[in-house]
Order: structure tokens, then sequence, then C-alpha cells
């Protein structure tokens, strides 16, 4: 196990320098000068030209990207253009707001598809079956920007139960957490129901049967268990993808998280942030998958690492 | 034999068990949803205790009066700042820190401080603060974006504390303009998201950047204290957001943030009224000069003559703009009125274009005369309007197609002279010299902001006259000249002027709305029903 955490965690190392070399390189090709952005057109050529020597801008890629990997090296990320804060502060000062969406995110499509999906499973073909199908392919074509914003009628508006928008207490997260969630949860819904629907028809669930277990203990017990494999793989890819920040959920609730930041960092070609941002993107993804791998010797005993 | 049906006892008892589970889980999501009803029982609204809570469609990147370009920034800063002079819709100086000035030549000017003006840290505002915050934008390390508007300042003289002299390097008339900044305390850093204290009628709480701002009421502001004690800039991003926060009464006073279409729908909330006035941001469509076809200054004409302003200002504004004929608003001290119109005129176009030599190939069949590319940014009412512009062009036989950027592109492009057509909007003119930075020939970015890479000797003399010259009543007939010859080259095409439009709750009074959408009157604005309280007096 060690020697596989081991070789694991070696293996980031590479991921993570491929990642922030693409985005290093992208970031310098796509049109756009942050020393425009950042005086404004107010300001003249010389004074330009002062700050671009002053951010080392006027330096070939290549000195700049060597600069960079030295920072990196060193644990510098730098300082924001745009706001001057150092870049790992504007960072770790937005991770909280989206470690709590994706948490939420996830706890919501876990408590819809967790008992819909072992309900749909069970009574296969019955009218709750259908209509946990229906639901799911509802979940799926909604887009998040109508379902906020529909979330936000009903439940703000209407029935004035949450916040509109922004952050801060447990209310302001029921809405965007519903969201995020709902398009989870029919993914996670018709996984966990057709990998559960396999065990069902395995020879162990029958022995069990057989045995006077209840069909309900039978399922609870062992058949979910082990379908739960495939349902923990798009799990661990989803929530990996949930903390790299929701821009369009993050917009229309106001959350002040990292997609929001990443974009803006974009628009003002804050190269420091958006090579941050990607950065601690990469490595929460890779991360939450290495997590993802180790869960699965836990569920089944089979599988081992070393 | 037959297999006996009784479970057996380990069976029944994990049987057992998972009913339990059931039935804890059970409780469990009924206590959480009790919970979360609960709470959501008729919450008071802002209002009710006495709060403002105004929505801004973005968060400042800073707000630092020294290094705010944002029009968020400068808003936040028109309540928490005492600038040295403000400015009137007209462009016109008013005296804030700085009660009177004098030019005691064309080269040196001094400010008047007035007495009893304290910073929200206690001490009193002094010349030497505003020598420092003026000195700290000239200095190159700290990269002020303001820089350039201040740069003809030779030197800063504070010979007490409330007299501060300021040398220029020459005669500069648009000079005043850049002296309408929030003065910081001296010594004051910058900080990132750390708020500078500043002399103004209300004080920085909290800043949380993409969240909101909180502000609390300055006791000791020179002026008489603001009625509302609490005020929450909160930052949504989203316009149908903000409008169901304005429905709701979560936010209680927006300008400008939500959508035309949604106007009438929040007029329907007997809570929320409409207050409209002439705005200040000119939107014109730019030409690209160096464009082989549009180089031709009767095709700009007939490109013009083709635009049918009013109906977009009908249908996409629905009405809240007014047409444009200068690139200065309307009500602006330069606007030249009785400028030469420009109407809607398809066939007055057709002729032009057959002038130029574009004949349409087909009379009025698919076959276009030439092809032109618009370029817009990702904004959904600008990609509207790009498709109606496309509309109106093809009815005279000009084919457009539409390319939509993100900013960093979009603008980058713009800047290198990419593009043969695009549009813009001119935001917060304070001063006629814009015409020198837009269309002198020296202005092709990275210089300046002449785009359109228009080139003409008699202009170029014009604008450098008018940065000479001191008198306003000269000024304003060499700046008469330049439009009536801008409008004869047409580089750009003054589409429209968009109006102000205040969402506001019922019982929020006392705000002034301006075309610059200035912010400074929230100190006056009162809640009504909520009496004014001691620190709603003025301050001793």
């Amino acid at each position: 196990m060690r020697t596989y955490l081991l070789s694991r965690l070696a293996q980031l190392f590479p991921v993570v320098f491929g990642v922030v070399t693409i985005v290093f390189l992208l970031l310098h090709l796509i049109p756009g000068d942050p020393v425009e952005i950042m005086l404004g057109e107010n300001a003249v050529a010389a004074q330009k030209e002062e700050l671009r020597r002053e951010l080392k801008l006027d330096r070939p890629v290549a000195a700049q990207y060597v600069e960079f990997l030295g920072g990196l090296a060193t644990g510098d990320l730098g300082v924001s253009f745009r706001s001057r804060e150092p870049v790992l502060r504007e960072i770790l000062s937005r991770f909280p707001a989206t470690l709590l969406l994706a948490a939420a995110s996830l706890l919501v499509a876990v408590l819809i598809a967790v008992p819909l999906g072992i309900l749909s499973a069970m009574r296969q073909h019955s009218l709750l079956d259908h209509l946990s199908a229906f639901l799911a392919m509802l979940g799926l074509s909604m887009p998040n920007f109508w379902l906020g914003p529909l979330l936000i009628l009903i439940f703000s508006i209407q029935l004035e139960l949450f916040p509109v928008a922004g952050f801060g207490t447990a209310r302001h997260l029921v809405l965007p957490a519903l969201t995020m969630g709902t398009g989870m949860a029919a993914i996670l819904m018709r996984m966990l129901r057709s990998s559960l629907l396999e065990e069902i028809r395995q020879e162990y669930v029958r022995v069990a049967a057989a045995k006077g277990l209840s069909r309900r203990a039978t399922v609870l017990r062992h058949a979910l268990k082990n379908s739960a494999i495939p349902v923990l793989t798009v799990l661990g890819l989803q929530f990996g993808a949930l903390l790299s920040g929701s821009i369009i959920t993050e917009t229309i609730f106001s959350w002040p998280g990292i997609g929001r930041l990443m974009v803006q960092a974009i628009d003002a070609r804050d190269y420091p942030l958006v090579q941050g941002c990607v950065l601690f993107i990469a490595l929460c993804t890779v991360t939450v998958n290495l997590a993802t791998d180790l869960l699965y010797s836990r569920l089944d005993p089979r599988i081992r690492y070393g | 034999m037959v297999p006996s049906r009784a479970p057996s006892r380990a069976a029944a008892c994990y049987d057992g068990r998972v009913k339990d589970a059931t039935r804890i889980a059970r409780s469990a999501l009924l206590l959480a949803a009790l919970a979360l009803l609960l709470p959501g029982c008729a919450p008071k609204l802002p209002i009710d205790e006495g709060t403002l809570v105004i929505a801004l469609p973005g968060s400042p990147t800073s707000i630092d009066p020294r290094l705010a370009t944002d029009a968020y920034g400068e808003q936040v800063l028109q309540m928490t700042h005492a600038f040295l002079i403000k400015r009137d819709a007209a462009g016109n100086p008013l005296p804030d820190l700085a009660e009177s000035w004098e030019e005691r030549s064309p080269t040196e000017i001094a400010f008047r401080l007035r007495s009893g003006a304290h910073f929200h840290g206690g001490r009193e505002v002094t010349s030497a603060d505003v020598r420092y915050t003026f000195e700290w934008i000239l200095d190159p390390k700290n990269r002020s974006p303001h820089r350039a508007t201040v740069e003809k300042i030779l030197k800063i003289e504070a010979p007490d504390p409330h007299t501060v002299v300021f040398y220029l390097k020459e005669p500069f008339a648009p000079f005043l303009v850049g002296m309408a900044r929030g003065i910081v305390p001296a010594g004051s850093g910058a900080r990132g998201y750390t708020p500078v204290p500043g002399a103004g009628p209300y004080k920085v709480d909290d800043f949380q950047p993409d969240e909101a701002i909180t502000l609390s009421r300055f006791g000791a502001y020179y002026g008489r204290s603001p009625a509302i004690a609490k005020v929450i800039v909160k930052f949504i991003p989203d316009s149908n957001v903000r409008f169901l926060e304005l429905k709701k009464g979560s936010v209680n006073f927006v300008l400008n943030g939500v959508d035309p279409d949604l106007l009438p729908a929040a007029l329907k909330n007997p809570n929320l009224v409409m207050e409209e006035e002439a705005g200040s941001n000119v939107s014109y469509l730019g030409f690209n000069l160096r464009d082989r076809i549009l180089s031709d200054a009767r095709v700009r004409r007939a490109i013009a003559l083709a635009i049918d302003r009013e109906a977009i200002v009908r249908t996409i504004w629905k009405g809240h703009a007014d047409p444009a004929d200068s690139i200065l608003p309307p009500g602006f001290w330069a606007h030249a009125g009785g400028l030469p119109p420009l109407p809607h005129d398809p066939a007055e176009a057709n002729r032009l274009l057959d002038l130029a030599g574009y004949r349409d190939p087909d009379g009025n069949g698919p076959k276009p005369r030439f092809t032109l590319t618009y370029k817009t940014s990702q904004n959904e009412l600008r990609r509207r309007i790009a498709a109606v512009l496309q509309e109106q062009l093809r009815q005279v036989g000009i084919a457009v197609e539409i390319q939509s950027h993100e900013w960093g592109t979009f603008f980058s492009d713009i800047r290198k002279g990419n593009f043969q057509l695009y549009s813009l909007t001119w935001v917060g003119i304070a001063d006629p010299d814009i015409y020198h930075y837009a269309f002198h020939s020296s202005q092709v970015p990275p210089e300046g902001a002449n785009r359109g890479r228009y080139a003409n000797p008699e202009l170029d003399r014009l604008v450098e006259a008018g940065r000479r010259e001191l008198s306003r009543s000269k000024r304003k007939e060499i700046y008469r000249k330049v439009q009536l010859l801008l409008l004869r080259d047409l580089p750009v095409l003054p589409l429209w002027v968009n109006r102000n439009i205040l969402l506001r709750d019922r019982r929020l009074a006392g705000f002034t709305l301006t075309p610059d959408e200035d912010y400074t009157s929230v100190k006056e604005m009162r809640i009504a029903g909520q009496g004014r309280d001691a620190a709603g007096k003025r301050a001793p």
C-alpha cells in the first residue's frame, strides 16, 4: 500500500508539470495584453513599457517560464497583476466556498441518487422505476443556467424559504447545491440502478434469498456494496470537477468560488493568478482521483495495492 | 426436504437493524426538512432594519482611489472617500475637500482645503495628504493607472496645512479633471483588497471581493452626516438575479442593473419604483480606416444612413436610450448643439454605395455588394445589437459576419487594428480632451485610443489647441468644430446614449440621479417612516 501510494504521488509530478506547462504556453499564445488591461488606454506607451519591464513581461517566453518554474519550486505562486494580492492568498480565500459547494452538491446528489437508484433497481419496471427514469432524464436535460433561476423563483420568491443569492449561511448553500447536485444525481442514479440490477442477478444474491434473507436486506447488505465501485468512480470524477468551480452556478448565485475567480483572471490576462488556479485545480483533481482509487480497496477486499 | 421459510437468527437480526436504520434515516430526513423550513419563515427585509442594499453588476478590483479604474470601484469610492474636487453632470468642477481654487498662472494652481474634514481614522485631512496622494500616483514604481491623467504635474507644494499648490510642466486645460480623485492619508500603502481610509460619509466595515462590501455611517464626516446608518453593496453578476433580489426586497436599490426587457415585470411589484434620467455613456460604431472598403468616406456614410438607430432604441433598449450625434453626451458643457442629423435613409445609402463603386451584383437578390466583419464582446445584449445591425446593413446589400469574442481577445484585436467594424461604449467622459486621445493621429495604439487609425491634420491642430486653451468659451468653439469635422469624416458613428434607470424601493428617497451614475448622493438618502436619528445631523 505504502509503495503504491508513493508511486502514485510520484506520478503526480509529471501530471501537474504537464498541466502548468500547457496552461503557461496557452496563456502566452492567446491575444490580450495584461499591461493594457491593467493601465487602461489612458497610459502612454512609455508607461506601458515601463510596467512590462517591471512585470518581466518584456523577456522571452522561455525565460518567463523558467522563472515561473523556479517560483513554483519554492512554493511562490507570485502576486496577482489585478489585485496585487499574493496568488496563494487569493486562491485560499476562495477555496472554502468552492469546497463547501462541492461537498454540499455531492451530498445532494447522493441523497437523491442512492434511495431512488436502489428503489428503482429493486422494483424494476414499476411505476417508481419509470418515474425515477423520467426524473433522471429531467435532471440531465435541465442546464444549470435554467434550473438555478427556476429554483430561486420557487424557493426564494414564491415560498420565501431561502435567500436569492449570496454566501455566508447554511441557507445560502441550499439552492446552489441543489442546482449543481441535481444533474449529478441523475447520472449517479442511473449508474447505481444498472450496477445494482447486475448484482441482483448474481448467484450469491439468489443464495442469500434462498437462505431466507429478505430482499431488502440482500440488496442493502450484499449487492449495494458490490455495485458501488462504478458509482464511486463517477462520484470521484464529478467531485474533482466540482472542485474546479462552476462559473455558471457561481455567477447565478453570486458565489465567491474559484470558477469566477479564474474567469476574471483570464479576462484580465492575470497570468500568475490563472496559472495558480490551474495548478491548484490540477492538484485537487489528482488528489481526489487518488483518494477514490484507495477507497476501492475498502469496498472490495479483492482489490489490493502494493 | 423442504427448506425452512423462517429467516435465520442472524438474518432476522440484520433485517431488524435495517428497519431501525431506515426509521432513523426517515426521522433524520424529516428533521433536516424542518430545520430548512423553520428559518425561512418570513425573514425581516433589510429596509425594515434601516439598511440600504445596493446591487452592483460586478466586484471592484480595487477600492483604493489611487488604483481603482472600474466603474464599480469608482462608485464605492464616491461613498467612502472625499475627493479634492468633484464634477457635476455637465463636467464642471465642484468643491469637495477643496473649498476653492485659484489659477495663479497657467501653470500654477492653488487649492484651499476646508477645515474640519477628517479621515475615518480620526486625523484631520491636510495639504500633506493631498500632496502624498498625487505624488504616490505619479511615482512609476506604484504602477497607478491614473498616472497619465496627472502626468503634466511638475511639482506639488503644501505651504500650509490647508493650501496645496500644483505646478504644471505646461498649460493644460484638462488638469482639473485629474484632480477629481479620492484623497488618502499620507503614508498609506496599497495593500491588495485592504481598504484605505478616506474622509467620505461612509467608512468600510468589511470588503469581501465578489461578495459584498459593508459600509457604516462616518459620524465625523465634514458635511451633513448620512441618514441611513448602514449600506451594503452586493456584487451580483447575473441580471436576472439582480431583478429577483429586487423583487424579493433583499436588494432595494439598483442603478442600470436590470435589463430593459425585465423592467415591466419589475414595475408590477408595488414596492418598487423606477426613475429615469438622461445618461452619459455613448455607444458608437467604430470603422477601421485602413481597411480598403472602409477607407472610403462614402461607404462609412452609407453605413451610417443604413442604420436605423431609432428602431434599435425602440426594440432593444425599449425606448430607454436616445440617439447620439457626438461622442460627448447631450448636456455636457462641450457638446455642440444643432449638429447635422444622420437620418435613416436606405435609398441614399444605396446611392452612395453605387457611387463608391460597390454596385449590388443582383439587385435585391442574395448576393451582397461586399462583406464586412463586425467584432463584439460576448455580452448577450451586444450580440443582439450586432444581429440587428447585420440585418439593417443587409437591406442595403452589405453582408456582415459577426464575430463575438471574450473581452481580452476582443479588446486586443481592436487595439491592434485587427477589425473592420466594432462597437463599444465611451464611459465617464470628463473632458473634451477625449478627442485628442481618441482621434489625434499620434494616438494610434499603443499610444492612445485612435483605434480606427484616423488621421486628419485639421483635427490634430484643433485638439492640440483645445488642450492648451484655458478659456472655457474658446474651448467650446474649438470642440464644436471638432464635432462637425468628425460628423463629416465619420471615423466612428455615434449610435445612442443609454438612459440611466434606477429601480428602488418605494420607501427610499433623496437620491439624485445624474447622467454619470454618481453615487455621491447616497449620503442624502433616507428611508420613509424612519426618523432621522441623532447621528443624522451635521457633525460638529
